[in-house]
């Protein structure tokens, strides 16, 4: 919906009768906006192969006649709900990889349990992801298993991946993926070790609180949700305006909380230290080196990404030990590279054309 | 050369969209320096502390109505993870067994496709 930029004189008339009509349909749009929810999402028919605490693997029914040998498994963020990959019939990329022949399994999140408190990154790296990489291998009886990751889920696999050298990760996608904690510069200024006391905060409250989460995210562009209403506002009249809008509103919102000794790592380990990018992470007391990575590897970064900028994402490329690696730039930020319109003509066509090929 | 703008609307549209940006940018600004580093975490700690004395305040309370601590409803939970975790143990292995003795599970095996899908190029299909 993209207003004309000029104005002849002549059609005056008509423009005024185009925004009055859409101002009678802003009344009706609005109410009706108020008194429906919004589009299911996450709709894909799926099965739930394993569920423990925060953790759920899911696997979504094949939509075509034959598919590829290696099956692919999606590890989503930590901070977010794994439906953004799975928006709405024609904006799901999970029903896109369906149809384009992959085995699809999803790693999703739930909110910790306040019991839960005490995960830790080695649970994550060295329990949840080989586990569910297990079940994947006897769910769909192949070995190999491609892995592609989101966000701090590309982290996850990236630890993951440098740790077990001898598979069975056939090749690793991540998607906007920071390796360069200092590069992030308002995560980095929020986290200040001289100001921000990791431990009082994690020891009082146990879980980080979504809200928390969902503020930081929000202040890196604080004036973007007021700006958003006031475009909600003025393209209520239009169906696909408010549908995208509430789907993405929807999944910004619905922020998880934090394991609180799984965020005091994240903190000292990666935003303070900055381990992984200087070669000095260690999961459990092992070794977790981007050099050893030597799958195929691709990494697809966004061109105007404002939570991973593109200089905390630029040296994981370099870094990674594999000789069959790509890096790719789209237009298009952090979320709008995965999902939505953009993504169905950019991305998803992309990966679709590298992971192909090597998934036989 | 930039464009004119006339429209009204286009106008109204733009000027929101500059704002948006110029805010962004300044507050950005601002949020970098030390200082706001300083001021924000020692809010977030007072508001923490807080948090943890209520906290402790309410489970006194509750002990003292002779209701379960949170304490000991997380333990609870616990509990009920652990068990949960068991039944998904013996869900797992049940399918396993299923599986190799062939009896049909909720998606069976016969209804999985074959993996022998190719790449477009390589099987000729149109992309």
């Amino acid at each position: 919906m993209n207003a004309p930029t000029g104005l002849d004189f002549a059609s005056i008339p008509e423009r005024i009768q185009s925004e009055v009509q859409r101002a009678i349909q802003r009344s009706i749009k609005g109410v009706e906006y108020f008194s429906t929810s919004g589009p299911t999402l996450g709709s894909t028919p799926k099965d739930v192969l394993h569920s423990r605490g925060t953790m759920s693997l899911y696997h979504y029914r094949p939509m075509s006649d034959e598919i590829y040998r290696v099956p692919v498994l999606i590890v989503m963020a930590t901070t977010n709900r794994g439906y953004i990959l799975d928006l709405v019939p024609g904006q799901s990329f999970i029903e896109f990889l369906l149809k384009r022949g992959y085995d699809v399994y999803m790693l999703d999140w739930s909110a910790p349990r306040p019991e839960e408190k005490s995960l830790r990154m080695e649970d994550y790296v060295l329990d949840f992801i080989p586990d569910c990489v297990r079940r994947v291998q006897q769910d769909s009886g192949e070995q190999d298993v491609s892995i592609i990751g989101y966000c701090f889920g590309g982290v996850l696999s990236l630890l993951y991946g440098s740790i077990h050298k001898d598979g069975p990760m056939k090749n690793l996608i991540c998607f906007t993926t920071p390796i360069d904690f200092r590069e992030m510069k308002l995560f980095s200024n929020f986290s200040d070790r001289r100001y921000f006391d990791v431990d009082h905060l994690v020891d009082s409250v146990g879980n980080v609180p979504p809200e928390m989460i969902l503020s930081s995210f929000e202040m890196l562009r604080p004036a973007s949700r007021t700006v958003s209403q006031i475009q909600l506002w003025e393209n209520i009249w239009n169906d696909e305006f408010v549908k995208s809008y509430r789907m993405f509103d929807r999944w910004a919102t619905d922020t998880l909380p934090l394991a609180g000794e799984y965020f005091r790592a994240i903190t000292k380990d990666l935003m303070w230290d900055n381990k992984l990018f200087n070669d000095t992470m260690s999961v459990g007391g092992r070794a977790a080196k981007l050099e050893d990575i030597k799958v195929p590897f691709l990494h697809a970064v966004a061109e105007h990404d404002h939570i991973v900028p593109y200089d905390a994402a630029k040296h994981l490329i370099a870094k990674i030990g594999s000789e069959d690696k790509e890096e790719v730039m789209l237009k298009g930020g952090h979320v709008s590279l995965v999902a939505g319109a953009n993504a169905v003509k950019r991305l998803w066509p992309k990966l679709d054309s590298w992971l192909g090929k090597r998934s036989i | 050369m930039t464009k004119e703008i006339n429209d009204p609307v286009a106008m109204w549209q733009k000027m929101v969209g500059d704002m948006e940006k110029g805010f962004n940018s300044f507050a950005n600004q601002a949020m970098s320096s030390p200082e706001f580093s300083q001021v924000v975490n020692r809010a977030g700690g007072v508001a923490a502390g807080a948090q943890k004395q209520l906290g402790e305040l309410m489970e006194k309370y509750l002990v003292t109505m002779n209701l379960p601590s949170r304490e000991q409803v997380t333990a609870l939970a616990e509990r009920l993870q652990s068990i949960e975790s068991q039944i998904g143990e013996m869900k797992s292995i049940l399918s396993q067994m299923a599986a190799s003795s062939g009896i049909s599970q909720s998606f069976d095996e016969v209804s999985r496709p074959p993996r022998t899908k190719r790449p477009p190029s390589e099987s000729g299909e149109q992309k």
